[in-house]
């Protein structure tokens, strides 16, 4: 009995000591910092589940399932490319084609090699391993990014595209070309960061606009709709089925983009930190989950606002919502809430007359991603430039940190663009020589779902509404 | 205080981190933004009771 008591009271003590002692405070930083990534991850799916219904509600009736089919396949791939290079390409790529090992030691081939590859020695970092709890968590915040990316694709070139060359389109832009984005313009060692003090904290340009101009280079290639246009190059709306759905998504879009930007934080407090006691961004440089709060309502509110004078459409309402979140995103961590309204409402004006513009080019972008992400990701990254020249784009003092200039946003839109746009055309232009490209102009016209699914989106049919007589009916 | 931005190091700041901190720029961010949302209002209403009259 006296020996239960003894063991027990020290039982007792290595509990006290681990819960008052710095084990204790480190052990709880520790779950903290990890539950913290491991929760953008369901966070980031929203958006995914957002693009879903967004897509399936623009389409018509007879391709309502098939733009369903396409969205959740894209997922499925992007996650295993992603496990098996893309994750290799973030580490590998910063200091550009040569693979070298970037002043902060966290880049280049041999670095790349010893910690993404799931083979050989660096499979340990690439599975579940008792003394690495952040590698996984890690992989998936980033994985749902490239998911992202090649939703931003999804929408833009539904009712007319092949599921296989979709597919192939979709891996090549989220497993590999906005991760090269992220290498050389998000990761510290990146080359547009060291060299060019590029800034772009919550993606804007590196997420989103190179999604968005991928998704250009596929549609020249893929071309409008039937229908779409006249003879005489004018165009005709073809109103997807289900506007309610299409809203609703794009609000859990924005729901969803609350996880993305909180995976753009890096907690304190552990070895893959920046800081021992704060916040910082993917750069190094310091951030408050308290500005992340403040400029994303104000940016959402702003870009509703903007769209709405113009438009009076709840899908160009919620479109620009999100414009007006991708439009400050780059600096959501140095922007004053106002500025960063009147920033957002900007974008919400502009994305109507740009979108009315790529149509009248004769590109039928179905959900007008090209503009919310492409053209609005460009236009954020160069307005950080105009009001932040001068900050830090990195941690650490004048002179050896670069800082954020007009120039080097300009620069970082320019590749970005590039980035975008020729794997997108090229790509596209390859599977459409080889017939892999768009649906056959029988099956366009007779509807995808019959082509493609064996189910039914809506097997008793949507009720058509009455000639209401009365008011109060 | 304003960002320093001789030094330009985050080290020097140890309060406001915006841009335009300690001048006059937040409040004419702010002003300008207010006045946004009134004109927007103004320009609503006209506009929409423009088009419901044509249905009077």
């Amino acid at each position: 009995m006296e020996e239960q008591i003894a063991e027990m009271a020290l039982k007792i003590a290595a509990l006290e000591e681990a819960a008052g002692g710095g084990g204790g405070a480190a052990t709880t930083n520790t779950v903290f910092a990890e539950t913290f990534y491991y929760l953008t991850i369901p966070l980031m799916i929203i958006i995914h589940a957002g693009f879903l219904a967004y897509e399936m509600g623009a389409s018509r009736l007879k391709n309502v399932l098939s733009s369903g089919v396409k969205n959740i396949l894209a997922f499925a791939f992007i996650i295993p490319t992603f496990y098996f290079f893309g994750w290799w390409v973030y580490f590998g790529f910063p200091t550009g084609w040569d693979f070298a090992e970037g002043p902060n030691g966290i880049s280049g081939a041999a670095f790349a090699n010893s910690i993404a590859w799931g083979w050989g020695e660096s499979a340990q970092y690439m599975g579940p391993n008792i003394a690495d709890n952040i590698s996984g968590v890690f992989f998936g915040a980033f994985a749902l990014f490239a998911a992202t990316t090649a939703s931003i694709m999804s929408g833009a070139v539904i009712e007319r595209i092949q599921t296989v060359g979709f597919v192939i389109l979709a891996v090549i832009l989220g497993s590999f070309a906005w991760v090269v984005a992220a290498a050389w313009g998000w990761h510290a060692d990146g080359w547009l960061v060291q060299d060019y003090g590029l800034h772009d904290f919550g993606a804007a340009g590196l997420v989103h606009a190179v999604a968005g101009f991928f998704a250009l280079g596929v549609l020249i290639n893929l071309g409008p709709r039937i229908g779409k246009f006249n003879a005489d190059g004018s165009a005709n709306h073809i109103a997807g089925h289900n506007m309610p759905l299409t809203v609703v998504g794009l609000m859990l879009i924005i729901v969803g983009f609350w996880g993305f930007l909180m995976a753009c934080v890096v907690p304190p407090g552990e070895a893959w930190s920046w800081f021992p006691d704060k916040f910082s961004t993917i750069y190094g440089t310091p951030i408050t989950l308290s500005a992340l709060s403040f400029n994303i309502l104000m940016g959402v509110a702003g870009g509703i606002i903007g769209s709405w004078v113009l438009t009076r459409d709840p899908f160009w309402m919620m479109s620009g919502a999100l414009a007006g979140i991708i439009s400050v995103a780059s600096g959501l961590d140095i922007y004053y809430p106002a500025l960063a309204f009147i920033i957002a409402f900007s974008a919400g004006l502009l994305l109507k007359p740009l979108a009315n513009i790529l149509e009248r080019m004769g590109i039928d972008d179905a959900v007008g991603a090209v503009t919310v992400h492409g053209t609005i990701g460009l236009y954020g990254l160069v307005m950080l430039g105009v009001f932040a020249s001068g900050f830090p784009a990195l941690q650490g003092a004048a002179g050896e940190a670069p800082t954020i200039s007009l120039m080097g946003q300009l620069v970082g839109a320019g590749v970005f663009f590039l980035l975008g746009f020729v794997p997108g055309y090229v790509c596209s232009l390859i599977l459409r020589i080889l017939g892999m490209l768009r649906i056959p102009e029988g099956a366009e016209i007779v509807g995808m779902d019959r082509v493609k699914v064996p189910a039914e989106g809506y097997p008793e049919g949507i009720p058509a509404p009455g000639v209401v007589l009365n008011p109060a009916e | 205080m304003g960002f320093p931005y001789d030094e330009a190091s985050w080290s020097a700041v140890d309060g406001a981190m915006f841009m335009g901190s300690g001048t006059t720029m937040p409040g004419m961010y702010t002003a300008i933004a207010a006045g946004i949302c009134v004109l927007v209002l103004i320009y609503g209403q006209a506009s929409e009771m423009r088009k419901a009259r044509q249905f009077d």
